[in-house]
């Protein structure tokens, strides 16, 4: 990855996202384990931000993230891409002021853990319901920048 | 602060399945593809603008996963479904188990395996920028296969060894082609690239072989 980044930094924001597979609604066949291995690597990655799956109670605590990498940039996963209702805002804010607790506001980007449709023949959502995800987390960083201004 | 985003891949209407579809079996021209594609991205960006989003994602719509696409792109790689593939793996029966354990339609999902020299013939990505700029003046998030993945996608051994022996050695040619695509995309304007590393979570919690997935 450095690789590819090296020379680019401070031209062009990058991102890394690392999710544990987006191919099927059913949760028990998608992969299981926190981020903590993948701390050191994620240390060594220069990339700005880390586009995270934090929605889903198989990625683990968010602490692990924020305690060691609370420099860069998270682009937090707050709504599952595979459930058929959005999430309330209010859950939503109660994530981002988890995730407060180890970075600055400016350093927060809501996002949901992956994307509606990785696999044109698989796609994991419908139109009206990813909207209406999008909407909430809208919704959700309007109250928490009001609360944060 | 508090910047609303996606990660990238939005559902894709039967039409426009229907226009993938026919475009990768030849019955549809580029032109027309587009066309289609051009139309469903402007849905898709009004309704993040609808949303009240503030960085803008295309929706992947041109694509047919978030990393087969390149086989379009790049010389040097063929679109094989993970039926055809089968064909050519050592243990038959273990992959395809392991595509029922994992609920992965064989048919559905396709790879873009390396099968000679790579070479970018076209832009991966600043194509399709390129184009979202014209619907919006907010920011937007360009979405890539990350270098990992697509190493580890693209190697087959009976199909890519011929040209490369090795695969760190292909792995040089994926580094190459992406630096020249990032060098594109600064150029084309953008603002923010994310790189997709989806299998990197495979890698520390699979423990054995037995969970390996497809990709």
């Amino acid at each position: 990855m450095n690789r590819v980044l090296d020379g680019f930094s401070g031209r062009i924001r990058t991102g890394i996202h690392v999710c544990r597979g987006n191919w099927s609604k059913r949760e028990d066949v998608l992969i299981s384990g926190d981020y903590a291995p993948l701390v050191d690597c994620f240390r060594k990655m220069n990339v700005d931000q880390l586009v995270l799956e934090f929605a889903t109670p198989r990625a683990g605590e968010l602490a692990i993230i924020g305690r060691a990498l609370p420099d860069r940039e998270i682009g937090l996963g707050c709504v599952n891409p595979r459930t058929d209702t959005a999430e309330s805002v209010e859950s939503i804010v109660e994530r981002s002021n988890e995730a407060l607790q180890h970075w600055s506001p400016e350093n927060v980007y809501l996002n949901p853990d992956c994307g509606f449709g990785c696999f044109a023949n698989r796609c994991v959502n419908e139109e009206d319901v990813a909207a209406a995800k999008l909407k909430a987390m809208v919704n959700a960083a309007e109250i928490l920048r009001s609360e944060n201004s | 602060m508090f910047s609303v985003t996606q990660v990238g891949s939005w559902p894709r209407s039967p039409q426009l399945l229907a226009g993938l579809r026919e475009k990768r079996m030849k019955r549809m021209s580029e032109q027309q593809f587009n066309e289609l594609a051009d139309n469903e991205i402007r849905r898709c960006v009004q309704l993040q603008l609808d949303a009240g989003v503030d960085i803008v994602v295309d929706g992947e719509l041109r694509r047919d996963n978030f990393y087969s696409f390149i086989a379009e792109k790049v010389e040097g790689t063929q679109l094989m479904s993970l039926a055809e593939m089968l064909e050519t793996v050592e243990d038959k029966a273990a992959f395809e188990e392991m595509l029922q354990t994992l609920d992965a339609p064989a048919y559905a999902i396709r790879n873009p395996t390396c099968v000679g020299k790579l070479r970018r013939r076209a832009s991966l990505a600043a194509e399709d920028l390129r184009f979202i700029r014209t619907l919006t003046g907010k920011p937007v998030k360009t979405t890539l296969p990350g270098p990992y993945l697509l190493t580890r996608a693209m190697w087959v051994t009976s199909y890519s060894s011929g040209a490369y022996g090795d695969k760190p050695v292909m792995a040089d040619d994926v580094v190459s082609i992406l630096r020249e695509e990032l060098e594109e995309l600064v150029d084309a304007g953008a603002e923010f690239v994310q790189f997709d590393e989806p299998v990197l979570t495979e890698v520390v919690h699979s423990g054995d072989d037995k969970r390996r997935t497809f990709m």
